[in-house]
């Protein structure tokens, strides 16, 4: 018997022994949720009360009755739901203020859904499509249109700070706005998805876990390649993934970078990303990166002449979250200081927000992340081995420790197995070029810095 | 049970169960009181199922034993009582208090008609504070708080155990207050970190019981779902709201452009007397002058009139002028009690931070009416 069916029949026995009041009190909101093989019943309580109350007073005739209902159960075990409480629905929009009554503001960062942790900022509206994330949008679309059916899952890869956020919470958000509260978006980064599972497995919560991530109709997880590596969460996953796949459910994941190259990520759940569309989004052009900053600007109400926006569109070729990041910085110097914007103080600030971070990191970091990244020892990068895919990670070490560290080239060369200054040289320099030219190398590179940056 | 017991201490312990009983009609018993006797002393409980409240008194205990009487009828009786010691005795389902001149019976309830108040499992592991302080520091924040139904998680007191220190903020999306509590102030022996959403009704609850005696000690416990506050005195239990307290460390003003020191009872006088004037939105301006030794502070009612204020202050940075809600601004002054308060502004559409001059253990930040 399904579990919701049973426990319906044992609510309505159960109703019948006790006064109306009582029922309500104790049994409002109560569920059967989880049914072990060997007959165990796991039934969800509203709180600590009625939890107390039916185990003390009704456990003998609850048990009583589920067993009459159904031979094959043996126990029954009482915990309180964490589910979250439901939220009082607001009467209507009809508060919204006019323009001209002034208005009481709010911190814009707790606009966030608590019901599908989507942050309303991010639209389609403010997302500026170009040659490097066309196909990316193409498919977002795509899925809006057709949920669970053609691109599933969509897979989205990229360096850090090219907008796969901004696209994921668009579509939750563009779908919330076509279908209201008939189709349940969840947007999570893949971080809380482990803790949520650290969490249940310390508490003993995994039915509700699972309550709440399989019952989604479409299901965002960003940054997935933090799960790699954890095998519970792996595994959670990988059954959340496949319930929500079989009952075509729209999953929609993003990682900094393809599928195939996350070679911890067990083969499994790999082959299983790779089953539906995957899509890149590579770094954008000049013309892109100008229109990106002219939308900045036009949202936020300012103006700086144009000589400088094509200043920081050609400067700032990595990363846009570091060019909003600059442009916070000019707004505060025009708007607060009352500074007239100049092609110098841009140039400082733009130095400021691209080598800040840097300065606390130490070689022995450089080298753990980077063997880390590409999932060596540090001793193969120290080693005089010289295969392929020793070679490239200990020049990318190398030219790191160079272009963050400032270190000298004999330093360089001693810290890595003491290789001659000229080894290190020919690497730097090598490295250097392929950035430019190599797109890959330059994705690997920025990922890299992102995980120093982040120590 | 039989027992004797003086009317001073009966008051105080019924005065302690407050009159969170009384508000859930749907089970009768909910309104009422459990009084147990044990080892010579007397424990009332209430509870409404979202919290439960316990106090213990001593008494001479004669007969131990137990039963259930509407509060709303004891507490008027104990109130109104003039003699020093009062009997109280059970009867069958009768509850006898008596005096030399006096003698009531209420008709209970048997204990085991009475809500079973639920159990912290590990009482091993707990915080220990002055009660006073723990006072002190939910008084400085609850007013930041309105208990919200529509976001529960903003509907409660954030509390953030982080071993080396404790904080508690509370938000209503308008404003948000913070109190930090140092390790050397409290005693604890809990190793991991602990963050749970308490409700506003509870932490009201807690504030009107605990003593402001900063020698009495309350210990704190918890699990997943439930919280507890126990001194000698009383106990209170509550669940605490399913949910993440919003990340607002994103919202606290990194550096500020502006900022503004004033004497605190001046800038609370001065609100009261603008706020007079101020629409229903009670807004009021405050517009400071780079260069000029004071902050104006102004409002106008297109009916009433207009007034302003004048308070000397320190001034660092530009010009500005931004709008507020007074009883906004006057809440975040209430639980400053330094001489002097500084103001950090960002700008008129930014939050605006508030803190004592001189600690670093509070701060209070409020966003500006918007001015289109």
């Amino acid at each position: 018997m399904e579990l919701d069916q049973l426990w319906k029949s044992a609510l309505a026995e159960l109703e019948v022994q006790m006064t109306q009041p009582n029922f309500l009190t104790w049994f409002k909101n109560s569920r059967l949720i989880d049914r072990s093989p060997e007959g165990e019943l796991v039934v969800s309580l509203a709180n600590n009360f009625a939890k107390e109350w039916v185990e003390n007073k009704y456990h003998k005739s609850i048990l009583e009755i589920l067993i009459s209902l159904d031979d094959s159960v043996r126990k029954v075990r009482y915990i309180v739901a964490i589910m979250p409480v439901e939220p009082q629905k607001t009467t209507g929009e009809a508060k919204k203020s006019h323009s001209s009554i002034p208005q009481q503001a709010t911190f814009d960062e707790f606009k966030i859904d608590a019901e599908t942790n989507l942050h309303p900022k991010y639209t389609f509206k403010s997302y500026v499509v170009g040659s490097s994330n066309e196909l990316a949008y193409a498919a977002s679309l795509a899925v809006i249109k057709d949920m669970g059916k053609k691109y599933n899952p969509l897979f989205i890869y990229g360096g850090s700070g090219l907008g796969k956020t901004h696209l994921m919470q668009s579509i939750g958000n563009q779908i919330r706005q076509t279908h209201g509260n008939t189709i349940k978006v969840k947007y999570i980064p893949s971080e809380k998805f482990v803790n949520d599972i650290v969490f249940s497995i310390k508490n003993k919560r995994m039915e509700d876990m699972k309550r709440i991530y399989r019952s989604v109709d479409v299901l965002i997880i960003d940054d997935i390649q933090f799960i790699a590596g954890k095998a519970a969460s792996e595994e959670e996953f990988f059954h959340t993934f496949n319930a929500l796949y079989d009952n075509d459910k729209q999953i929609i994941l993003s990682s900094d970078r393809p599928p195939h190259e996350t070679s911890i990520l067990e083969e499994r759940l790999r082959s299983r990303f790779s089953s539906g569309m995957i899509v890149d989004i590579s770094y954008p052009d000049y013309e892109m990166r100008l229109a990106i900053i002219k939308q900045k600007l036009e949202q936020e109400h300012i103006s700086i002449p144009d000589s400088v926006t094509e200043f920081i569109a050609e400067k700032m070729q990595r990363n846009i979250r570091e060019i909003e990041g600059v442009l916070k910085k000019i707004m505060f110097y025009q708007d607060v200081k009352g500074v007239e914007v100049t092609r110098s103080i841009v140039e400082d600030i733009i130095d400021k927000t691209t080598k800040h971070s840097f300065k606390n990191v130490t070689p022995n970091q450089v080298m753990q992340v980077v063997s880390n990244f590409f999932e060596l020892t540090e001793k193969d990068l120290t080693d005089q081995g010289r295969r392929k895919e020793i070679v490239e990670p200990r020049q990318i070490a190398m030219f790191l420790m160079k272009d963050l560290l400032g270190m000298s080239y004999s330093d360089i060369g001693h810290k890595m197995g003491k290789r001659d200054h000229s080894t290190v040289m020919h690497a730097c320099d090598k490295i250097g070029k392929l950035l430019t030219s190599d797109q890959k190398i330059a994705n690997k590179i920025s990922s890299i810095k992102e995980v120093i940056n982040s120590k | 049970m039989e027992l004797i017991v003086l009317k001073t201490n009966l008051r105080e312990g019924i005065a302690s169960l407050g009159k969170i009983g009384s508000e859930n009609a749907s089970l009768p018993i909910l309104k009422n009181c459990l009084i147990e006797t044990h080892e010579n002393k007397i424990k009332f409980s209430v509870t409404n199922l979202e919290m439960a409240i316990a106090s213990v008194i001593p008494a001479k205990v004669i007969q131990d034993g137990s039963i259930t009487v509407p509060l709303s009828v004891l507490s008027s009786i104990i109130n109104n009582l003039e003699s020093e010691r009062v009997s109280l005795e059970t009867k069958a389902n009768n509850l006898i208090i008596k005096t030399e001149n006096y003698q009531a019976k209420i008709q209970g309830t048997k204990k085991e008609e009475f809500p079973i108040i639920p159990k912290i499992e590990n009482e091993k592991e707990y915080i220990e504070i002055e009660s006073g302080l723990l006072k002190d520091s939910f008084l400085s924040i609850i007013t930041a708080s309105q208990g919200s139904a529509i976001r529960p998680e903003l509907g409660g007191i954030l509390f953030d155990y982080q071993v080396n220190f404790v904080k508690f903020a509370a938000t209503d999306s308008f404003r948000l207050a913070e109190k930090t509590i140092n390790e050397n102030r409290y005693k604890a022996n809990i190793e991991q970190k602990v963050k749970m959403i308490v409700p506003l009704k509870t932490i009201q609850e807690l504030v009107r019981i605990m003593s402001e005696k900063d020698d009495e000690k309350i210990k704190i416990y918890f699990d997943q779902s439930q919280i507890l506050f126990r001194t000698e005195k009383f106990e209170l239990v509550s669940r605490v709201i399913n949910g993440d307290f919003p990340d607002y460390q994103q919202i606290i003003p990194k550096e500020t452009s502006i900022e503004v020191i004033v004497n605190r009872d001046q800038l609370v006088n001065a609100l009261k007397l603008t706020g007079a004037f101020s629409d229903k939105m009670n807004e009021i301006r405050v517009i400071i002058k780079e260069g000029v030794k004071n902050i104006e502070l102004f409002s106008s009612n297109p009916i009433l009139g207009e007034n302003q204020y004048l308070i000397p202050a320190k001034i660092k940075g530009d010009s500005m002028e931004i709008v507020f809600n007074w009883k906004f601004l006057f809440d975040g002054m209430k639980s400053i009690t330094t001489e002097n308060v500084t103001i950090g502004l960002n700008g008129d559409n930014k939050p605006a931070i508030i803190k004592p001059m001189n600690v670093t253990d509070y701060f209070y930040i409020i966003m500006p009416i918007k001015s289109e």
